[in-house]
């Protein structure tokens, strides 16, 4: 615990407080040794939630990427059109 | 979340999924590519051998759209909706529905086009009927490769490796 809060600028209890919801939603878990209690990352349920996010996101960029190129040449237009005026 | 990109998704609440994306194009440009069929069958879903052979457009409230992609195998997937809300060039809202539901019941899209210095901020906010439906649309097969490389940093976390190499 005091190792896991040292780079943060808040108090140990409220470090607690936030290991106690990660760990409820089993982001991470505890493990037990003499003296300490070290956390472990529970890497897989994180890596789903972003893995939906992440293919998701791929189909929409991939979208938005032609979007951008629909609208370069619709800006294009636009100035020649008012060129010719 | 990484924001590879402009493009940022997050899901809001348990029913809803907002993505941000800024275009160097004024939104009366970006209006018209959401909103004028030539312009949408050029990029809306259209990779990978799919085309969008039909794309109709009813640009009023209460009006309908209708939208049909063809793959190469010539497997077909439509979606439809109604039009509730029509502001251009900042506001649209509509719903959607695919004709073979792959998340149950109806959402509601609501897309914002905001114009700074000639760069619009597009903001699409889905709203689903219920957080089954939303992760439905949000679940697709998993990125294997994601997986690996936090099981990767999992074991370098349990190995103590990310501690020391902080120091």
């Amino acid at each position: 615990m005091t190792e896991l809060s040292a780079p943060f600028d808040i108090s140990q209890p409220a470090i607690s407080k936030h290991l106690k919801v990660l760990e409820r939603a089993g982001l991470i878990s505890r493990g037990r040794d003499a003296q300490r209690r070290p956390r472990r990352l529970e890497a897989r349920p994180l890596a789903e939630a972003n893995g939906w996010l992440e293919s998701y996101r791929r189909y929409w960029e991939g979208n938005f990427g032609r979007l951008d190129a629909v609208l370069e040449e619709l800006k294009g237009q636009k100035k020649r059109g008012r060129s010719k005026r | 979340m990484k924001d590879s990109g402009a493009l940022k998704v997050t899901a809001r609440s348990d029913r809803e999924i907002v993505m941000t994306r800024v275009f160097e194009a004024p939104r009366n440009l970006v209006f018209d590519a959401y909103t004028k069929p030539e312009l949408l069958k050029r990029w809306l879903g259209v990779f990978g051998g799919y085309s969008m052979p039909v794309c109709e457009v009813d640009l009023r409230v209460g009006g309908t759209y209708r939208f049909v992609w063809r793959g190469p195998d010539g497997a077909e997937m439509g979606v439809r909706g109604v039009y509730r809300e029509v502001v251009r060039p900042e506001r649209l809202v509509h719903t959607e529905k695919f004709d073979e539901a792959w998340y149950p019941g109806e959402s509601l899209i609501t897309t914002v086009l905001a114009e700074q210095g000639g760069k619009t901020t597009l903001t699409v906010t889905m709203r689903y009927e219920s957080r089954e439906a939303r992760d439905a649309v949000l679940k697709s097969p998993m990125e294997s490769g994601v997986a690996q490389s936090y099981d990767k940093l999992a074991e370098l976390l349990a190995a103590g490796g990310a501690e020391k190499a902080r120091r």
